[in-house]
This record gives structure tokens, C-alpha cells and sequence, in this order.
């Protein structure tokens, strides 16, 4: 099992935040910014230190939970600080970028990474179409259309034109083109029918988060029955299941600690706000309609002592399939470091040399 | 709009077309399934006069035994052609009728004002079958990879548009890169979650490329698109 470090910088803010998405951004602090940006590489030297293997960012807009509206940005900005893992890139959304400009910047950083790039392709959580006034009701059909522009203009040795249903170039003719040949290990995250199909479609990864084993599982089976269908079989690391993970000296410790834990998704969408979206703004599982994570605080799915995480991993391993876990051991958008600096430690002498070999 | 059936004789076949449309000649030839009804012939002919033959061979005609080589078949096309009283036109091939296209430009490229290769099958992978067993396109096809053909391609200076699907499951899309490095006029366009048949999957999409290439050749890679969402 492979190891990812979910960096969300961790922005801290001076004082409490108001609770909605968008959050005021006349709220921001430039101080607890700037902090929180040289705190990532300090924390970036100690996670290659005590072993990750990858590093990853994501794309999240308005709000001080995870600062990475730019995940290339943050990619660069960690690139020359990484001597050993992975970067990964879970993942730039897709429906809302400019597709040719994602293949550039991508095959720009995988080449100034010397090919220690991965990437997610993501259509992006359901506030996120607000951030760019994007229609909701066109995401799902702008990501698979932007996915696989992005993937031939890696590929495509000729200058070529693109007539698509969203996305209308006359030419396209990338440089650099990616280090690694055909293009960097690429993931189409998410877990509906339709993200799972491409994936398959196209011999790429898939990236599940934060469901329980059972839920995810039924989505890497239907990836696993898509790749089959199409003759091939995906490797044990084509599967990253992002996670939430609480780890303490023992189980009541773990849970003592989970209470303590906000019962509310911080920074979300006010309800009237995201009833409508969701009305134009279908999810599914695998083609169940129903949504990976119901609202409220992510799931913490990985709890206890070392001993019952490490069960907890293996038992995961033989539901969902993920041979690359990219964890999150500590919520992120909370004011203190402490804990997460307590819980790497844990996880780096107690749990990361027991899962290695799972 | 409607396109109206008529017939034109040459070479010795009676060639049935269906014609429609005003303004610059644009002749369409099928491919390997036969003429068949496509909705995106009445969008050309909304800026066009279509002219849309039947192969002889295909459709309602009689076997055709006598077309011995892809050549004879373009020259003959050709020959229909002029037989309507056109000097010069455009023209659009599809698969098969892609190759009898190529051949028609090569052979007489002062006639042909641009061209349209729609999943061209002039180029093949090696070792593919082609799904077709009509008996002439069986005979005419020539091999997957045709040294003089690409040869002749590399000082064809015709406008040419080459497009694809990315879904084509009959001739891979990958085959648009033997066209766009042999022509020297050659354009490549992935027409998106389009298969082989791309002008009856998307015929809006395949029809707005079409008859803006027709249109403006190598400029319309220029985009005319506005973005001002209030003045």
C-alpha cells in the first residue's frame, strides 16, 4: 500500500471564521497566509522524511478550509522542495478550466518534476461551479469532454482541431508535452457511473473519497467489471481511496478526540443554496442515484489505536481494491497544529511501516 | 431543405445523385455502408448546392464489375461530375468515398476548390480488416499503407480537412496523423464522442467545421466566436 499526504495548507486563522461558503474574503488574514504557505514546506520536508510516498493537492475556491484555489500553483510552489515522492495532483477541475491550458501547465510540471507527477482529473464538488458561474447541469458533460481533450492534446503527435459539445478549438499543438510517455499515471476521480466508465474507457486510474468501504467498494467493482469489459486490469495503485484518518494511543483516545471534532462541514453552501444545485446537479454511485457523502462533516473512516487502523486499512484494501491511500490525519481549516503534528508521529512509527506491506 | 433525386450518366453507368441547395458546387460521396440518409447533407445545402452521388456498385445500381482500380472509380466520379456542367467544386468524401475523394484531388486538383476527408479509410493499421465485404469496396481498397499514395498526398496542395471521431471504432482515429503530416494543406479536427459515422452522430458539430472550412480554408483556424455577454 502506497501513502499520499492529502496538504490542504492549513490556513489559521487569528480569529473565528463565519460559518458559510463563500467565506468573506475580507476576512482573510495576510499574515496567517503567508504563514501557512512557508508551513507547508516545512511539513512537506518532514512527510518525505518519515516516509510518504506521495504528496497531493487539490482545487477548492472562497474559503480559508483549503487553500489551494490553484493546485498547479501549489504544485510548483512544492516541486522544488521535494526530493522523493510523488506530487499529485488530485486533481484541477476539470469543468470549469480551460482543458488545453490544464495540458500545458500538467506536462509543464511533470517535466520540471522529472516525471514525479500524478493526476486526477476531477469534476469538482457541487459548490465549485459557482466559483467560475459555471451551469451545474453541464459539469458532468464538460469534465468528460475536457478529460479527454486534455489526454490527446498529451498524446496527439500532429497540430489537431478540436469540434466538441463545449469545447471548440482549431488548433492544438502543446510544449512541452509530458516527461513520462504517454502522459503522467492519470486518475479519473470520483465514483459516479460515468467518471468510473472513462477511467476504464481510457486505462486510466479512478479515485474514491471519503465513503464508507462498502459504498466505495461498489464503485471500484464497477471500475474493476468497466476495465474488464474493455480487456485490461488495473493495478492495485490505478485505485486511491482519499480518507479520513483519527489516530491515538487507543481506541477511546481516538473516538474522545472525534467528539471534539466540529459535527458540521465548516465553510458550506447555505442549505437553499445547495437544495437548488442539487436539483440540476445529479450524483451517483457506480449509477445509484444517490450522493458519496451526505451533508455534514467528512466521515472519519479510518479511527482508533495503530493496532485497529492498521485492521481498518486491510479491511479496506480487501473491499475497495486502493493499493494508494491519500489520507487526511487531521481535519483541515483548524486553528490548531498540534494534533496533526501528534498524529503524523503516531502514524509515521505505529501504522505506516505496518501498511506498507499490506 | 429538401434534395431532389436525379441521374447523370458517365464512364457508362447511369449514376444516381440527390441534389439540393445553392452556391458553391459541393459533391458528397458515402462510404463503404452505401448512400444513406444524413441529416447533415441538408445543413451543407442550407450554404451549398450538394450533390450527393451514388457510387456505382452501391445502393440501387447494378453490381459494378468493371471498376478495376480506386483511380478508375475517382476518374469516373470526375467525369459525372463534369457531365452536370461543373468546372470546379468542393468535395467531401466518407470512409471509402474518402479515398475515392483523395484519388479525385490527385487526379485533378484544379477542379477541386477544397476537400473534406470524413474518417478517410485510405489508411489503415496493418493487419486490420476493414468491417466492409461489399464486393467493390473489398476490390478497390488497396493496402492498409499505400507508399505512392502518400508520396502523390506530399505535393497535393488542395485545402483539406481531415476529421475524425474519437470514438471511430471502424478506422482509428490515430490514422488523422498519416493525413496531416503527408498533406501540405492538411487540417486535423477530432470531432468529440463521434464514431465512425461522425456526419449522422454530431451533424451540427461536423456541419459548422465543414462549411467554415469550405468557407474560409486554412483562416478558419481564426475564430470568429464573440464573447461579449451584454453590450
Amino acid at each position: 500500500m502506497k501513502v499520499s499526504f492529502f496538504e490542504t495548507v492549513r490556513y489559521r486563522p487569528p480569529a473565528p471564521l463565519p460559518p458559510d461558503w463563500p467565506a468573506a474574503s475580507g476576512a482573510y488574514d495576510r499574515d496567517a497566509g503567508a504563514r501557512a504557505y512557508e508551513d507547508m514546506i516545512a511539513r512537506l520536508r518532514y512527510l518525505e522524511d518519515i516516509g510518504f510516498d506521495w504528496v497531493s493537492v487539490s482545487e477548492h475556491h472562497y474559503s480559508p478550509r483549503i487553500l489551494t484555489p490553484s493546485p498547479i500553483l501549489s504544485a510548483a510552489y512544492l516541486a522544488p522542495h521535494v526530493k522523493k515522492m510523488t506530487i499529485a495532483l488530485l486533481g484541477p477541475i476539470v469543468a470549469h478550466s480551460n482543458p488545453v491550458r490544464l495540458a500545458e501547465e500538467l506536462a509543464m510540471l511533470d517535466t520540471m518534476t522529472h516525471g514525479r507527477l500524478v493526476v486526477g482529473l476531477l469534476r469538482g464538488t457541487t459548490n465549485e461551479a459557482l466559483s467560475y458561474d459555471l451551469n451545474p447541469e453541464e459539469s458532468r458533460e464538460r469534465t468528460d469532454e475536457g478529460m479527454e481533450l486534455i489526454l490527446k492534446a498529451w498524446t496527439e503527435p500532429q497540430p489537431f482541431g478540436w469540434q466538441g459539445r463545449h469545447f471548440q478549438y482549431r488548433t492544438v499543438s502543446i510544449w512541452p508535452r509530458p516527461q513520462q510517455q504517454p502522459h503522467p499515471p492519470t486518475y479519473a476521480l470520483g465514483t459516479s457511473r460515468e467518471a468510473l466508465e472513462f477511467a476504464a474507457r481510457h486505462r486510466l486510474g479512478c479515485g474514491v473519497s471519503y465513503g464508507p468501504y462498502d459504498v466505495m467498494a461498489r464503485a471500484t467493482r464497477h471500475y474493476r467489471d468497466e476495465c474488464a469489459r474493455h480487456g485490461w486490469e488495473p493495478k492495485p495503485e490505478q485505485i486511491v481511496y482519499r480518507a479520513n484518518m483519527l489516530v491515538a494511543g487507543s481506541d477511546e483516545e481516538a473516538h474522545a478526540l472525534l467528539e471534539q471534532q466540529p459535527d458540521r462541514a465548516p465553510f458550506s453552501m447555505r442549505s437553499g443554496v445547495a437544495d437548488a444545485i442539487a436539483k440540476v446537479d445529479a450524483r451517483n454511485i457506480a449509477g445509484q442515484a444517490r450522493a458519496p457523502v451526505r451533508m455534514g462533516a467528512l466521515p472519519t473512516t479510518f479511527i482508533g489505536s495503530p493496532d485497529t487502523v492498521v485492521e481498518q486499512v486491510r479491511q479496506c484494501k480487501e473491499m475497495v481494491g486502493c493499493g494508494v491511500l491519500d489520507l487526511s490525519l487531521h481535519p483541515p481549516g483548524l486553528p490548531d497544529p498540534e494534533p496533526l503534528m501528534r498524529a503524523l508521529d503516531l502514524f509515521a512509527t505505529k501504522v505506516l511501516p505496518r501498511i506498507r506491506e499490506i | 431543405m429538401a434534395l431532389n433525386e436525379a441521374f447523370v450518366d458517365a464512364d457508362g453507368f447511369r449514376i444516381k445523385y440527390r441534389e439540393g441547395g445553392q452556391g458553391t458546387p459541393l459533391v458528397y460521396l458515402h462510404g463503404a455502408g452505401g448512400p444513406r440518409p444524413n441529416p447533415s447533407h441538408e445543413l451543407l445545402a442550407r450554404h451549398h448546392r450538394v450533390i450527393a452521388f451514388e457510387i456505382p456498385g452501391f445502393g440501387d445500381s447494378p453490381e459494378n464489375t468493371r471498376t478495376k482500380t480506386i483511380g478508375e472509380l475517382a476518374s469516373t466520379i470526375t467525369t459525372a461530375v463534369a457531365s452536370l456542367g461543373i468546372d470546379t467544386f468542393n468535395l467531401i468524401g466518407r470512409s471509402f468515398g474518402g479515398t475515392v475523394a483523395l484519388w479525385m484531388a490527385l487526379q485533378a486538383p484544379e477542379r477541386v476548390l477544397a476537400m473534406v476527408l470524413e474518417a478517410p479509410g485510405a489508411f489503415r493499421p496493418e493487419g486490420m480488416t476493414p468491417p466492409s465485404n461489399h464486393p467493390l469496396v473489398v476490390r478497390l481498397r488497396g493496402p492498409a499503407r499505400d507508399p505512392e499514395l502518400e508520396r502523390r498526398m506530399r505535393a497535393l496542395t488542395t485545402p483539406t480537412l481531415v476529421l475524425f471521431g474519437t470514438r471511430d471504432d471502424v478506422i482509428p482515429p490515430s490514422m488523422g496523423q498519416i493525413y496531416k503530416a503527408a498533406l501540405p494543406n492538411g487540417h486535423l479536427v477530432f470531432v468529440y464522442d463521434a464514431g465512425h459515422g461522425i456526419s449522422t452522430d454530431r451533424p451540427e458539430a461536423y456541419a459548422e467545421v465543414v462549411v467554415d472550412f469550405l468557407e474560409r480554408h486554412e483562416a478558419f483556424v481564426i475564430s470568429r466566436a464573440h464573447t461579449v455577454i451584454h453590450p
